[in-house]
């Protein structure tokens, strides 16, 4: 498999360069001091809470802390009931939960892994106690972070096209099928564009195809750019684009059109030290799915390559509009 | 002095003075606190509430490697468990007493180590 370009991968949090955070929860202000001032040495974000109840609201912000050390004894919600409750989250993230039980207690250390604590200390600890704890919870944590972040890198993989970062065939599929539905429910019309470099092959056979991979790539940065930011452009075939523009009637479909056909050729391409002038021809399609309750999104993206095939026909470099209107007016001529 | 093991506490702490003086300090601040609802809680009868602040008490104590009045808050938190206050003002009675003696034992030394 093919590793994408690491720029077109999703943002992900990096374990290493921001401090962790850790969480104590913990009712008696010298165990709460003691913590405090060893984790803050270790260069942890320390948030320190003095009851379950406003423990168990932090762990359900956005940032929370993935480490809580919580004390058994707590008032208004006792570290084993919050434990319950973390465990019940549906939720990707995992806690690690580090259980304080006082020397000597009756808790039963067993009761407390039952309910979720991954570990657990007899107070008082020592330093060393708790480093080696903390540690270990912390190897876990970063283990779990590789893994959401190996699993994430896999997802953008299994949906983007490796040398251009756009959606790939199945993925834009998938949209063009998840919108059409949506606009046959609300009546909107939706706009399907397909594009295809003009003479690509050209560009392939008389240059190589590293520079058909440089002006693919740049070919699908411009088309990016030149859509609205919740349009979808997908790489659909070797040189050929579609794009879906949720929303959009024929006027601004047909604008869209030409502003992505001129994208492509109001700018040569630099490759190496050459400059190539390329073309994008470009059918397209609106349609108001509600009034059209037969057409499925297979039938569109065919109504956008007919078009699009006209526009090669009449010579390339230009915007051929398949709207059903004109095709219709055309069959019946 | 017997109160009081510093050296216990400083092991604990892994001879963190600064720190050891700074958990005194909350302790000393602290522990009238506790002492105060633990003898209302005691007039009320209320095992639950004398249950939970000797765990506490025992927790802070132990800390500081006060041996003796954490062995008593324990027992005290012990008793409140099954219910059981008879021993209640006794207990309470050795622990104010325990906590005077910390005071001196534990003001003094924290006055050397400064």
């Amino acid at each position: 498999m093919s590793i994408p370009d690491p720029s077109i991968l999703p943002a992900v949090a990096s374990p290493v360069q921001a401090r962790e955070k850790v969480l104590i929860a913990e009712d008696d202000p010298v165990a709460r001091h003691v913590l405090r001032n060893w984790l803050q040495k270790w260069d942890y974000e320390v948030v320190a809470v003095e009851n379950g109840l406003d423990a168990w609201q932090v762990l359900q912000q956005e940032t929370a802390p993935k480490l809580a050390i919580l004390d058994w004894m707590m008032p208004q919600m006792d570290g084993l009931e919050l434990c319950h409750k973390l465990r019940g989250l549906e939720r990707g993230a995992y806690y690690y939960v580090i259980l304080l039980t006082a020397k000597g207690g009756k808790q039963d250390v067993v009761t407390g892994l039952d309910a979720g604590a991954d570990d657990y200390l007899t107070k008082p600890f020592n330093l060393d106690e708790l480093r080696a704890r903390v540690r270990a919870g912390q190897r876990i944590l970063d283990l779990q972070s590789a893994l959401i972040n190996s699993r994430l890198a896999l997802q953008f993989q299994a949906a983007h096209d490796p040398l251009t970062g756009l959606w790939n065939r199945g993925a834009i599929m998938d949209v063009l099928a998840r919108e059409t539905e949506r606009h046959r429910r609300s009546g909107q019309p939706l706009g399907v564009v397909m594009a295809d470099l003009d003479y690509f092959k050209d560009i392939n056979d008389s240059r190589g195809h590293l520079a058909g991979d440089i002006v693919l790539k740049e070919a699908g940065r411009r088309l990016v750019a030149a859509v609205r930011s919740y349009d979808a452009v997908g790489r659909y075939g070797g040189e050929e684009f579609l794009a879906i523009l949720p929303g959009c009637g024929t006027e601004d479909l047909l604008l869209s059109g030409e502003r992505l056909r001129h994208c492509i050729a109001g700018q040569s391409f630099n490759v190496g030290d050459a400059h190539i002038c390329v073309t994008l021809s470009v059918g397209l399609i609106s349609a108001r799915l509600n009034e059209h309750p037969s057409l499925d999104y297979d039938q569109l993206v065919r109504l956008a390559d007919a078009a699009l095939y006209r526009a090669k026909d009449a010579g390339r470099n230009r915007v051929e509009d398949g709207s059903l209107a004109r095709v219709l007016k055309q069959g019946a001529s | 002095l017997g109160r009081w093991n510093k050296g216990k506490a400083l092991e604990y702490l892994s001879g963190d003075e600064d720190l050891l003086r700074e958990l005194c300090e909350i302790f000393f601040r602290e522990s009238p606190r506790l002492m105060g609802s633990l003898r209302e809680a005691i007039e009320k009868q209320d095992a639950l509430v004398v249950q939970r602040v000797a765990h506490s008490l025992k927790g802070e104590a132990s800390y500081l490697g006060a041996a003796k009045t954490t062995e008593v808050a324990g027992k005290l938190e012990d008793m409140a468990r099954h219910s059981d206050l008879s021993q209640a003002a006794t207990l309470f009675m050795m622990l104010e007493h325990e906590l005077e003696g910390l005071r001196v034992s534990i003001g003094r030394t924290v006055e050397e180590v400064r």
